[in-house]
């Protein structure tokens, strides 16, 4: 596991390296003085994208002055509601979008540069491939694509079609493909060439249960084999296993870089206490603001919100003669990790301004 | 190597179109009923014949060109193919000339069937030694595809299909008017002139690669003209290419 947070100290307001600061905000030329560490499989510096309607010329920021930095051979989380502008840094970072301002490197090499696409795989939201070629064909080309030889790229098509279970169908062609079957087909596409940093966004989209614990295979197989993978998510639990690290993003902006737990503790923690039947029982006024009730399926739950008096509240239902059926910590959801970190990212903003 | 890589694809995708295998179709069909209806041309048949066949090749090309070339990259934009392919270490221009140089090669193939075809129904007629005036004519042909085809990618690189099939199809007829384009320029003074010349010489001029007229008579062209033609239609499509290229290179894709 890599060192925790090294990226909080990189975002705007915070300690940026001197030569990094002095670059953020410039448009990347491809001949940037600024040489990003051998260590970090991606290195961004105050990007920004802004587009422009083209009627009215109303400016809408996608990306504000985002500073990260993913160390190689890391699993490392890409998290935020949807237009946070997750797609837009991941398009940035393999060239199909150009930054309005700011820089970033792909294992050492300027993005502006077609050559740091060469070691790098990406899966885009929900692919797209050509109907009428066959998925042999497809991984061929792409895999030449990316530099290997013709006799290696039908070799490495033959062997990753196997691998995500599409081994039988490598004749038939795409458009007789299911969509799971795409996105198995888009994640080949992806590790083909045998990419020293994926870039996977939404990887488990359009998967059913099985699809996804197989992604979550590749992903950990490819993290064992020293690969650095960046992916976005909606899916907590993915996003538990896999990631070492994570970032959350709102509305552009870098919010938070952490560990899951680190995020998990930043929220307030929730119990449940479910009990035996359907109890009439009314809540003492002690415990107003701690305790709600959250009946379901004809028996009464309760929530504690305040998990450091759940004795005293056992306590209670035991001297009310209920029988606990269960007590069980509530995991807070996608929602409520974004507001926690939104929160406490504006905590600390207040804290920095103070002791300044 | 790489826009290689993305010609033979796209010639593929091409290739295994249900639109091109229906226009191959319908002009071996058009072949045919020409020479059916030869006879009927009083004494002109063999004339008919070639005119026609020629030109069918070149209007069912140029039918491949507006229905497959003008959505050639707005359709991978659209579906979202292009994602795939410029997120690897593929230069924007050498895509573009990938794609153009596949349905290129797909127009060069269809003319190459159907001039055979028509080779081999003058044979049929008796009329075996056209075959040099015809692979003259089918050459020219193929030049002139591959001009207005690389119009076809540009406008497709930065319009919609509909709108790049109808500005493909207007440099298209324009093109074949460009000798009397300047000559109606001569009838106007000074800059008004100017302006008639100017846009004569930007269009294609695609008369250079007619020689049906020769052709229909069984005679063969001068090696001159196939040089002048060939490198008019290099440097041509090397200038459209260039300026579809520079205005590529800064597009994003959402």
């Amino acid at each position: 596991m890599v060192p925790l947070d090294t990226n909080q100290d990189t975002r705007p307001s915070g300690g940026m390296q001197p030569l990094a600061r002095a670059a953020a905000g410039r448009p990347t030329t491809g001949r940037t003085a600024v040489e990003s560490s051998p260590e970090l499989a991606v290195s961004i510096r105050g990007l920004t994208k802004s587009y422009r309607h083209p009627w009215t010329q109303k400016l809408t920021r996608g990306l504000e002055g985002l500073d990260l930095d993913v160390r190689r051979g890391e699993v490392f989380g890409y998290l935020g509601p949807n237009g946070a502008g997750k797609t837009t840094t991941l398009k940035i970072l393999t060239g199909l979008l150009k930054p309005t301002s700011g820089w970033a490197t792909v294992l050492g090499e300027p993005i502006d540069r077609v050559e740091s696409r060469r070691r790098v795989g990406f899966l885009p939201e929900h692919p797209y491939f050509y109907d009428s070629l066959t998925g042999v064909e497809y991984l061929e080309f792409v895999a030449r694509l990316s530099g290997m030889h013709a006799a290696d790229a039908t070799r490495a098509a033959r062997a990753w079609l196997s691998k995500v279970g599409l081994g039988e169908r490598e004749r038939q062609v795409l458009r007789k493909y299911s969509k799971g079957m795409l996105q198995r087909l888009g994640l080949a596409a992806a590790m083909v060439h045998e990419p020293e940093l994926l870039i996977l966004d939404e990887p488990m989209s359009g998967l059913d249960p099985f699809g996804r614990r197989d992604v979550r295979d590749l992903i950990l197989e490819q993290r064992q084999r020293g690969t650095t993978v960046l992916f976005s998510s909606h899916i907590l639990p993915d996003v538990e296993a896999l990631c070492d690290r994570v970032a959350i993003l709102l509305e552009g902006r870098l919010e938070r870089v952490a560990t899951v737990g680190e995020l998990m503790d930043g929220c307030a923690p929730a119990v449940e206490v479910r009990l035996e039947g359907n109890r009439l029982l009314e809540i003492p006024g002690r415990f107003a603001g701690v305790l709600e009730r959250m009946d379901a399926g004809g028996t009464t739950g309760l929530r504690v919100t305040v998990p450091d008096r759940l004795q005293e509240i056992l306590g209670w239902l035991l001297a009310e003669h209920v029988t606990v059926h269960s007590v069980t910590p509530l995991r807070p959801s996608l929602e409520q990790l974004f507001m926690a970190a939104a929160e406490q990212s504006a905590f600390h903003a207040q804290t920095v301004r103070r002791m300044a | 190597m790489t826009a290689l890589l993305v010609a033979r694809n796209t010639f593929r995708e091409v290739v295994r179109d249900r639109v091109l295998a229906g226009i191959v179709v319908g002009g071996l069909v058009l072949l045919g009923v020409t020479r059916l209806a030869s006879p009927l041309a009083m004494g002109e048949g063999l004339r008919l014949t070639v005119d026609l066949g020629l030109s069918s090749i070149s209007w069912l090309g140029l039918l491949v060109v507006l229905t497959v070339g003008t959505a050639l990259v707005s359709k991978e934009i659209d579906r979202r193919t292009i994602f795939n392919l410029l997120s690897r270490p593929l230069p924007r221009p050498f895509y573009l000339v990938g794609k153009w140089l596949g349905l290129t090669a797909a127009l060069a193939a269809v003319s190459l069937l159907l001039g055979a075809a028509l080779w081999a129904i003058l044979a049929v007629m008796g009329h075996a030694g056209y075959a040099g005036s015809i692979a003259e004519a089918v050459f020219l042909a193929t030049l002139e595809l591959a001009v207005v085809n690389s119009l076809a990618v540009m406008f497709s690189a930065l319009s919609t299909p509909v709108l790049s099939a109808l500005y493909t199809l207007g440099f298209f007829l324009a093109g074949q008017w460009c000798d009397d384009l300047r000559l109606f320029a001569n009838q106007y003074p000074g800059s008004l002139k100017a302006m008639i010349e100017t846009a004569a010489n930007v269009m294609p001029n695609l008369s250079l690669f007619n020689m049906r007229t020769l052709a229909a008579a069984g005679q063969p062209t001068t090696g001159t003209h196939l040089g002048i033609a060939t490198v008019y239609a290099a440097l041509y499509c090397a200038c459209v290419l260039s300026l579809a290229a520079a205005a590529f290179e800064s597009r994003d894709f959402k």
